[in-house]
């Protein structure tokens, strides 16, 4: 058994209908919207936290199965560990500012919240920034000594069997977080 | 049920299953990185040339990350119709000031936020989605990425917060200096 790895035409008509779907999952799961996110960061609701670890807990398993069966192979871009330290501060700081990420602003957008074009035209004018800067990032980034070793966490641990061990502990945290339910979400549960 | 599945809140439990499912799926037809950094690239670099020609050029080749982006738009506005999400908004739910001081703060933090955003992800070397989904795969740096992002991200909405919650104490005093007077 092998991927499906559609190309050509068929990859396009793959790409928008699956662009649908993921649309549609972005309005219902309310990760759209600006205040699922902050209220997140400001530990009022600890909905989209619990979905992200729900997700890791099902999709790791699934896709440790999936694998196996040659279904699927590892598709992640390799990067390097004091690039996504850094990244993530940086997004982190994005963030708290405006709630949204790139597929939460499409997503925004198409739901009538306009004020989301002010984020959008902030994130395409940071690309040529990027480009700019990229070249002595990937020079000293890439030289600074990380303090794990491993592409995957299968490789850092030296275990196969990483992922039951972080789908479990994914798991317990979510079941943790629904049992320490917040002001907020017990009003929204409501 | 599938009016509730159309119109309906889902729970955290069950838009992660689906989120999972989703991103296996992909995986499975696509066979390459789940994300569209490629396309945010592309926009901006059609952005740039046609701002630098003074004329709109001619739309770049559709590759299945802009039709992602574009399947995006359609798939929530879709949601947002059957569900009755849909609300035209200029400034955000949430904003608590006058009309013209929250239009100020919404361009000003939408343009530096997303700007911060789209930046730390590309020194972080792929979108938001990509990340979800190499943290699925158990990548090592997706897992750094995030958990960068959730420490710092509370820490800087702290300091926001207690920014605002003191210049709501000055407001509120001077207020009520003006009211003694």
């Amino acid at each position: 058994m092998h991927p499906l790895a559609l190309d050509g035409n068929w990859r396009v008509v793959a790409g928008v209908l699956l662009g649908i779907v993921f649309g549609f999952l972005l309005v219902k799961s309310r990760v759209a919207w600006r205040k699922t996110l902050i209220d997140q960061l400001f530990l009022k609701n600890t909905y989209f936290i619990k979905m992200f670890l729900v997700s890791v807990s099902v999709g790791s398993v699934l896709f440790f199965f999936f694998e196996k069966w040659g279904l699927v192979n590892p598709q992640f871009r390799p990067v390097y560990f004091w690039g996504a330290a850094i990244g993530g501060l940086l997004t982190a700081i994005g963030l708290a500012l405006c709630g949204q990420v790139p597929v939460s602003t499409v997503a925004s957008l198409a739901s009538g919240r306009l004020y989301a074009i002010w984020v959008l035209a902030g994130m395409l004018l940071a690309v040529p920034v990027v480009r700019v800067v990229s070249d002595n990032l990937s020079d000293t980034l890439s030289k600074w000594s990380a303090p794990v070793d491993g592409e995957t966490l299968q490789a850092v641990f030296s275990s196969d069997q990483t992922c039951f061990w972080v789908a479990g502990i994914s798991i317990m945290i979510a079941l943790f977080l629904e049992f320490i339910r917040t002001d907020s979400e017990e009003t929204e549960k409501k | 049920m599938i009016a509730k599945f159309f119109t309906g809140k889902w729970s955290s439990y069950f838009s992660g299953t689906v989120i999972a499912c989703f991103f296996i799926l992909t995986l499975y037809i696509l066979d390459s990185p789940t994300g569209m950094s490629n396309a945010y690239i592309m926009i901006s670099d059609y952005c740039k040339e046609s701002i630098h020609a003074r004329a709109v050029q001619e739309p770049p080749f559709l590759d299945w990350q802009t039709g992602f982006l574009g399947g995006i738009f359609i798939g929530a506005l879709i949601a947002a119709i059957f569900g009755g999400d849909w609300k035209l908004r200029m400034i955000p739910e949430s904003s608590g000031k006058g009309m013209i001081a929250s239009a100020g703060i919404t361009v000003a933090t939408g343009l530096a936020g997303g700007f911060l955003v789209m930046l730390g992800l590309q020194i972080a070397g792929d979108s938001f989605l990509g990340q979800w989904a190499g943290a699925i795969q158990l990548s090592t740096s997706s897992w750094v990425f995030f958990i960068s992002l959730l420490i710092w991200g509370i820490i800087f909405t702290a300091i926001i917060a207690a920014k605002i919650a003191k210049s709501e104490i000055v407001e509120g005093k001077s207020d009520k200096d003006k009211k003694e007077k």
